[in-house]
């Protein structure tokens, strides 16, 4: 029956010419994974175009200098970093318009919050940062125990206080690289479990997998 | 400085007399735990997801009956017989003296659920799902497990860590009776007694001193923390001693 | 480029599998979703938890409760460590409260009809428009033609809903699913109490309770449970429990003996033990109580109720009914109580009222572990014991529905149409009425004849207060605060009622105070009134201290303010047994026992998943409705668990799955309450190849079967005086239960469990 010899020949070859896309597919997928860059490596495009350089960059580079926890207010004290309320940002942008700004883009912005505030809407942000479900990571005692060993804080040189801690503000820089510098934020470090676990070992703290996952 | 938190052990004592078989802790625990909503199928097919359930078996015949309750949870045995099973290592014991289990880690093998001699884990066979305005229910502490995964009572590890994040911004230790995983919390007839057994005044150490305490299937040598005190009954037919 | 049928088939399955591979691996677009929200509270930390204390509105009870909310959203409930009642315990019910906030069958705004009645075919109207069409209904009826049907309502909302009507002057009937209305009468005629009173098991060393459930469904089991744990393992000596019952129930699996009693018989076992009492024990009694319950006779007044001539009409033997009698006189502080079943034949009052005549002869009233009586609402005009209308009076309801006498129904939580025995036909005579308005928080059965609905909040998201009923014998309100914006367009049904009464204008607005515009000014006003007291937990020189610390604590509570023990009751004990009537097939039948389902209860827990699937305690079924019958009969018809039984009665016919076990008598068969709805609970759980509907069209309404017999002397429905025929229909379910084969070598490693005398 040679017809039907060929036509398994046929077939044959074309699952395993299917099975090798897929194959490649996973492999692809999987490398691009485990070695790819960070999950957003690019800064996404924010629904309001928000200049951390302006809010938190140096006075010397053209900012206003605002230190991290006046925005995120309740981030040394929960686990979470939170978003500030519109409200919380018309504090400042009830009188700050943007009118007569260096930037040409200062007003349109502001506006777009200052219309969500008259509107009452909250302000849909692309998250950033962003750990999977299965990872329970708490601000506050982090940042605790930076501001307690600021030798510990890297990628900018934290203002040490007298009594030689920092300011809760000085240690986001250590996940988070240096914001004020970032006129769209994205994401610098890897911020995956071996990144994690680095820095625990490193520190000395608790590396039980219960300690984040359950 | 960071500090590994003080050696600790959890152990729960079940009082078995008090203990009426009221499902509240089963109860609590879903609610707690994010674990599915067993449908009907779940029962069925005998793959009920409970962390904590309540096995009944009966004695005798009509009119001298008896039916008998069980609560049934992780033993969090020190001989765990599930963790050397596991090829991924996702089972393992950490030093509170807890039966981890890595939800990351776990690739579906069921090995630790066939090795388990408590049927205490229970396997995610189906993705879990709820209706959408249910999902607003879900505990934020505690990972939604997905299909594949194995899972299993954990003395509500978020509780412990909660209270173990309280206690250290308030820089003091976790104090007995700072918190109790959900099932102890909701139980009505305080038959579910939790705490840290190398803290030397707390309330379980206390409770495991009873003259009915046993634990189950001892005779395999898992060393269960979870303690048992037997049911007492002036009218035990053919009761004899425990082996 | 031709394409074959084969090769496509081929591309696009590789395809679809890149598909899958890819889309399981990207990260939902809602998960990267972080919002701004428009404005929170400066002092709310996220992440991290609040606690809210309010009153748990799944039972009737009103215990108080803590709510763990994170960012808006109730998570977990608890109870309330604070409070009276609950002291930090809870139930499953309580638990799964937040299922009923989180319902996807939410009625989520009001709704006028728009197609014909039953049709579900509704239209979202404004608040504005329901509230002023149903006013104007209102203004153009006759008061005489106006019905308000709601739960048994008490604390302030009873208040409401009182002046509503008294002002209005149409009829308020209070509807109570598990009636208590032969236990309230009992209690009243036994003791003169008004309210239910507390039994004080944590403190007794033996109880004997007659057909009474009381660790799973009567009255308030989580209270009660609380006080178990304490009876037996709480102080030195370890209580002893007897349950004499006709159903083998959670409370009978707990106690240390069940005594099977044949279902109507109850009272003369209680009678049988009080002539033992007063024949050998006298000395243990109280001798005044004896006395007047005798005509001074002592025990020759029941010789008609000799252990040995009760024996066989009762199915109790004689030496049982002595050792009753025994233990009652040997024990240093004995408690009966009576309920349930013992008070749901045609003879119940008689029954429940020789039950409570032993605890007068006991002399245990208003003593530690004996009958703690409750003392009232502290505040006037604040009603402490519903309202509540006996099967008889909706009996007469639904004969002037159908006469037509009834023009408008205004009905609130409460689901009459599914709750009172088919035969009555209550469905049919609400259809009668001109217009029904619900004011119901999910589609049911009532509701689904409703021509508006007017949506109430689900407890969680409302102001109100309770008195708890049984309360622990000094004054207590539990406050009942929102913990959670409200989820959709819903109002509460007091504001309602104060709405509508404005609308109405006249003498209607004008029986409520100008300042009450919503339940929380009716509710500050309360506050106000316990303020001015100066007494009990939460003491205040300003009013807003007061009021915040009443909030955060739940309630308020005195534990100085106890009730009065009554003196002693006129009543007096029959001469000769007063025999149950029974409809039904004699020889060859039944006796029906129906029973209120463990997670269920009288239906209303039916639209939540987890009750559903929370097993019964005694046969592990979950989702469907079982009947219980013993295993030797049960073998000797060829039934096996899960084959369909028909169980008939004169007044109809269901259809249930067979659960035979070796705890029921053969005389019996036992039938749970809760399931069997036609609009209740209609949407969809479960993995996704097999979804199943929550509550619509599962399992089978006991009520369907139960003759609509009354009790005499109180007019409550007699639910335990039917009796019926079992067939096989040779149908078969898999019964979804928890126990099953790969648990059962656990029973091995328990029978060696030492079963010491401690």
């Amino acid at each position: 029956m040679p017809k039907a010899r060929s036509h398994f020949l046929i077939l044959g070859s074309l699952v395993g010419l299917g099975g090798l896309v897929v194959l490649g597919a996973v492999v692809f997928f999987l490398g691009n994974a485990w070695f790819g860059l960070p999950v957003n490596a690019q800064a996404p495009v924010q629904p309001i175009a928000f200049p951390h350089t302006v809010h938190a960059g140096t006075e010397a580079s053209g900012g206003v200098g605002i230190d991290c926890t006046f925005c995120h207010r309740n981030v040394d004290k929960g686990p979470t970093a939170t978003v500030p309320s519109v409200q919380q940002c018309m504090f400042c942008h009830s009188k700050i318009t943007g009118a007569g700004s260096a930037s040409p883009t200062a007003e349109t912005e502001i506006t777009k919050l200052r219309d969500a505030s008259a509107a009452g809407e909250p302000v849909n942000w692309i998250r950033v940062h962003r750990l999977p479900d299965h990872v329970q990571f708490v601000h506050d005692v982090h940042i605790t125990y930076l501001m307690a060993n600021p030798g510990k804080i890297v990628n900018v040189t934290p203002v040490i206080n007298p009594d030689g801690t920092a300011d809760a503000g000085q240690t986001c820089s250590t996940c988070h690289g240096d914001v004020a510098k970032m006129a769209a934020v994205q994401q610098v470090r890897a911020l995956k479990m071996g990144d994690c676990v680095d820095c625990h070992r490193q520190n000395n703290a608790y590396t039980d997998c219960a300690a984040c996952h359950y | 400085m960071v500090s590994t938190p003080r050696e600790r052990k959890w152990q729960m004592v079940v009082d078995m007399d008090r203990c009426t078989g009221c499902q509240a802790c089963v109860v609590a625990c879903q609610v707690e735990n994010n674990i599915p909503i067993n449908s009907e199928s779940h029962y069925q097919q005998g793959r009920a997801m409970q962390w904590i359930r309540i096995e009944r078996y009966w004695e005798g015949e009509f009119p001298n009956v008896k039916a008998r309750f069980i609560p049934f949870l992780c033993q969090q045995c020190n001989n765990a017989p599930c963790e050397p099973v596991c090829p991924v290592f996702a089972t393992y014991h950490n030093n509170e003296g807890l039966n981890v289990q890595v939800y990351n880690r776990c690739v579906g093998t069921r090995f630790c659920a066939n090795n388990c001699p408590y049927h205490a884990r229970s396997f995610n066979f189906w993705e879990p799902v709820w209706p959408e305005a249910m999902r607003n229910q879900l505990n934020p502490d505690v990972t939604v497990r997905s299909r594949g995964i194995m899972e299993k009572c954990t003395f509500c590890i978020q509780r412990i860590r909660r209270a173990e994040l309280d206690a250290k911004r308030e820089g003091r230790e976790v104090r007995d009776g700072d918190f109790q995983p959900a099932c102890a919390q909701a139980c009505p007839t305080s038959a579910l007694v939790f705490g840290d057994s190398k803290d030397p005044a707390s309330r379980v150490n206390e409770a495991a001193k009873s003259s009915r305490r046993f634990r189950l299937r001892e005779e395999l040598g898992t060393e269960p923390n979870v303690i048992y005190l037997s049911k007492v009954d002036p009218e035990a037919r053919g009761a004899a001693g425990h082996a | 480029m031709k394409t074959s049928r084969r090769k496509f088939l081929q591309w696009s399955g590789i395809g679809a599998l890149g598909a899958v591979v890819f889309s399981g691996c990207g990260i939902p677009e809602k998960e990267l979703l972080v919002q701004s929200p428009a404005l929170i509270p400066e002092d709310l930390v996220s992440g991290l938890e609040a606690w809210y204390a309010t009153s748990c509105g799944q039972c009737a009870v009103g215990e108080g409760i803590i709510v763990r909310v994170i960012e808006g959203r109730a998570i977990k409930i608890e109870g309330n460590p604070d409070h009276p009642i609950s002291r930090g315990k809870s139930s499953a019910q309580c638990q799964a409260g937040l299922q009923a906030l989180y319902n996807p069958q939410r009625l989520a705004a009001p709704m006028k009809l728009r197609g014909a009645r039953g049709s579900g075919d509704y239209e979202e109207i404004s608040w504005e428009a329901a509230l002023s069409e149903v006013a104007e209904l209102l203004k153009g009826q006759a008061p005489a033609s106006v019905v308000l049907l709601t739960e048994p309502l008490r604390g302030s909302l009873g208040m409401v809903a009182r002046t509503f009507m008294e002002a209005y002057g149409g009829q308020h009937l209070g509807y109570e699913a598990l009636e208590q209305t032969t236990l309230r009468v009992a209690l009243k005629q036994v003791f003169g109490a008004d309210q239910l009173p507390d039994f004080d098991i944590d403190h007794a060393d033996f109880v004997l309770s007659f057909g009474s459930d009381f660790l799973s469904s009567w009255l308030s089991p989580v209270r009660f449970n609380r006080g178990y744990g304490e009876f037996r393992q709480g102080g030195n000596t370890r209580g002893a429990l007897v349950q004499v019952e006709s159903r083998f129930s959670m409370t009978a699996a707990n106690a240390d003996r069940w005594v099977y009693v044949r279902p109507g018989r109850e009272g003369e076992v209680a009678l049988s033990v009080a002539y033992v009492l007063l024949a050998e024990h006298s000395e243990r009694l109280d001798p005044a109580a004896a006395n007047i319950l005798t005509r001074g006779r002592g025990a020759a007044a029941l010789e008609a109720f000799r252990p040995e001539a009760v024996a066989a009409s009762t199915g109790v033997s004689e030496e049982q009914i002595k050792e009753l009698a025994k233990a009652l006189a040997e024990h240093q502080r004995p408690l009966v109580i009576g309920g349930g079943s013992a008070g749901a034949g045609t003879n119940g009052l008689s029954n429940l009222e020789a039950i409570y005549a032993l605890d007068s002869l006991l002399g245990v009233l208003g003593k530690s572990g004996g009958v703690l009586f409750s003392p009232g609402a502290p505040v006037d005009g604040l009603p402490a014991a519903p309202k509540v209308g006996s099967f008889a009076d909706w009996q007469a309801l639904a004969d002037r529905m159908r006469g037509g006498g009834v023009k408008v129904a205004l009905v609130h939580g409460a689901n009459p149409v599914y709750g009172l025995p088919a035969d009555l036909g209550f469905g049919d005579a609400l259809g009668r009425a001109e217009v029904v308005v619900s004011f119901s928080s999910f589609m049911d059965e009532t509701t689904a004849l409703a021509d508006y609905i007017l949506p109430d909040h689900v407890y969680l998201e409302a102001w109100g207060d309770d008195i708890p009923e049984p309360g622990p014998g000094y004054q207590v309100v539990t406050f009942q605060q929102p913990v959670v914006k409200p989820l959709v367009n819903t109002a509460a049904f007091a504001d309602s009622l104060l709405g509508l009464a404005r609308r109405i204008g006249g003498k209607v607005d004008q029986a409520f105070p100008k300042t009450w515009a919503t339940m929380k000014d009716v509710l500050r006003d309360t506050a106000r009134k316990l303020q001015a007291q100066g007494r009990g937990s939460v003491q205040a020189a300003s009013f807003d201290a007061f009021w915040n610390t009443v909030l955060q604590r739940g309630g308020w509570w005195d534990v100085n303010r106890k009730g009065a023990t009554p003196g002693l009751s006129p009543i007096r004990l029959p001469a000769s047994p007063v025999e149950p009537q029974f409809a039904g097939p004699g020889a060859g039948g039944f006796y029906l026992v129906p029973f209120a389902s463990h997670s269920l209860g009288d239906g209303k827990g039916a639209n939540l998943p987890w009750l559903q699937a929370t097993p019964d305690p005694v046969t592990t079924a979950t989702w469907q409705t079982w009947v219980e019958i013993n295993s030797r009969p049960a073998e000797a018809m060829g039934i096996k668990v899960g084959d369909e039984l028909e169980i008939s009665s004169p007044r109809g016919v269901l259809r249930a799955l067979a659960y035979p076990h070796p705890g029921v008598s053969p005389e019996v068969v036992c039938i749970p309450t809760g399931q069997g709805h036609t609009h209740y609970g209609d949407y969809e759980v479960g993995p996704d190849l097999y979804r199943i509907r929550v509550a619509r069209d599962r399992g089978a309404n006991v009520l369907s079967v139960v003759a609509p017999s009354q009790v005499d002397g109180t007019g409550a429905l007699a639910w335990a005086s039917t009796r019926v025929s079992v067939r096989k229909t040779g149908a078969f379910y898999r019964l979804p239960r928890l126990e099953g084969p790969v648990f059962a070598d656990f029973r091995a490693v328990e029978e060696h469990v030492p079963l010491s005398t401690a």
